[in-house]
C-alpha cells in the first residue's frame, strides 16, 4: 500500500480485513497476521515454545473463521487476533484449557473482552505526543518507514541529528509502550 | 559493551518498518538477562502496530492448517516423507530394509490412522529431533505426569530379537509376526 502512513494503513488494513471476511477469503485473512501472531507468542512465552503456541492461535482463528464466526465485522479482525493470542498464551500450561470454548466475543455480552486489548492506541497517537522536531522524525520513521538518511534529506538535517532524535524517540517510545 | 533493550527495540522497529523478517527469537537471545524487558516492549509494540502484507509463506501456512499437525510440522521444516523415514531409521538404529515398514507406519501416524498412544517414547524423541517440535503433543497424545525416559535403540538391532527373527521378518521381507518396527510403533499385528 504505497503512499499510506502506518496509521492510515492500520485503518486500511481493518477495512481490507473486513472485505476479506465479507468475501469469504478466509485464508488470506489470518495470513496477514501470521508474523504478528508468531512474534507476539514468542515474546509472551519468552522463547521458542511461542512458535507452537502461535500455531495453535492460527489454528483456532482458522477454525472459527471456517465456522463462520466474526463475519458480522462487529470487531476489527485485529482485535480478535490479539484477544486469541492473549487467551492461548495465558492458558498454554493449564491442563485442559484447550477443551474450553473460546470466549464468545461475538455474543451480545462479549463487550468486556476488549478490556485488555488496546483498540485506540496507535503509533500515530504516540507520534503526536512528541515535541515537533522529534515528532516529525518519528512520523517519517515509524509511520512512513523512511531510513535515517532519507529522513535527514527530507528534513534538511544532518544524519547525525536524525540519529540523536531517534535516540530520544526510543526513550519516549519505551515509556509509551510501558504505559 | 552490553547492548541495551532500547537498542534492540530500535533494531526491531527498523526491521518492522522495512518489512524484514522480525526474528524475535534472535533479538531476545541478544538481550540476554534483559530479554524479559525487551519481550514486553516488542509485544506492546506489535499490539499497537498494523499488520504487514502477508507473505507467500504465510498464505501457504494458513492453507495448510487443515492438514494434520504432524504433516504441518513436517511441511514447515520442508522435509519430505523420505527424509523423515531416513531420519527415523538412523535415530532408532534400524536396518535399512526396515524403511518400507517405517514409512508405512509413520505415514499412518501422520494421517491419524495409527493410534499415537501406543507409539513408544523412542519414536517420539526421534521425531522431536527431526521436526524440532514436540511430536507427541502434535499427534494429540496427552502428556503423562511422569514420563518414561526415552531410549534410542542401538544399532545392534538383531540382539534383542529372537534368533532367526531378523532373517525372517526383515532381511527376507517376510512378516510372520510383530518385529522391532511393530513394537516401536505399537502395532500388534502386521496386517
Amino acid at each position: 500500500m504505497p503512499g499510506l502512513t502506518h496509521s492510515s494503513m492500520r485503518d486500511a488494513r481493518d477495512a481490507e480485513d473486513n472485505r476479506l471476511l465479507e468475501n469469504g477469503e478466509i485464508d488470506l485473512l489470518p495470513a496477514g497476521w501470521v508474523e504478528t501472531i508468531d512474534s507476539r507468542c514468542v515474546t509472551k512465552m519468552r522463547g521458542p515454545v511461542g512458535h507452537d503456541v502461535a500455531q495453535v492461535v492460527c489454528l483456532r482463528l482458522w477454525r472459527e473463521l471456517k465456522d463462520g464466526k466474526h463475519r458480522d465485522g462487529r470487531w476489527p479482525f485485529r482485535v480478535i487476533v490479539h484477544q486469541v493470542i492473549g487467551y492461548v498464551c495465558a492458558g498454554w500450561y493449564e491442563k485442559g484449557w484447550d477443551e474450553d470454548p473460546l470466549i464468545e466475543i461475538d455474543s451480545p455480552t462479549g463487550d468486556d473482552f476488549t478490556s485488555d486489548v488496546e483498540l485506540q492506541l496507535t503509533l500515530e497517537e504516540f507520534v503526536v505526543t512528541l515535541p515537533p522536531g522529534d515528532g516529525e522524525v518519528a512520523r517519517l520513521w515509524l509511520l512512513e518507514g523512511l531510513e535515517a538518511d532519507q529522513i535527514a534529506e527530507r528534513l534538511g538535517k544532518e544524519p547525525n541529528a536524525v540519529y540523536q532524535a531517534r535516540f530520544r524517540i526510543n526513550t519516549r517510545l519505551r515509556e509509551w509502550l510501558e504505559s | 559493551m552490553r547492548i541495551t533493550p532500547e537498542q534492540l527495540l530500535d533494531d526491531f522497529v527498523d526491521r518492522w518498518t522495512r518489512g524484514e523478517p522480525l526474528a524475535v527469537d534472535e533479538l531476545l537471545s541478544r538481550a540476554g538477562p534483559q530479554a524479559d524487558e525487551l519481550a514486553d516492549l516488542i509485544d506492546a509494540f506489535l499490539e499497537r502496530a498494523p499488520r504487514r502484507e502477508p507473505t507467500a509463506d504465510a498464505i501457504a501456512f494458513v492453507r495448510s492448517l487443515d492438514a494434520p499437525p504432524l504433516l504441518r510440522a513436517r511441511q514447515a521444516r520442508k522435509l519430505k516423507l523420505d527424509d523423515i523415514v531416513a531420519g527415523l531409521v538412523e535415530k532408532l538404529g534400524l536396518p535399512e530394509n526396515a524403511r518400507e515398514k517405517v514409512r508405512r507406519y509413520y505415514q499412518e501416524l501422520e494421517l491419524g490412522q495409527l493410534d499415537p498412544a501406543d507409539v513408544t517414547a523412542s519414536v517420539w524423541v526421534a521425531l522431536a529431533g527431526l521436526l524440532g517440535r514436540d511430536a507427541k503433543g502434535l499427534a494429540g497424545v496427552q502428556p503423562t505426569a511422569v514420563s518414561a525416559p526415552a531410549m534410542y535403540r542401538d544399532a545392534d538391532y538383531a540382539n534383542d530379537l529372537p534368533e532367526g527373527a531378523l532373517t525372517m521378518s526383515l532381511v527376507a521381507g517376510l512378516e510372520v509376526g510383530p518385529d522391532e518396527v511393530d513394537r516401536l510403533f505399537g502395532v500388534t499385528s502386521s496386517d
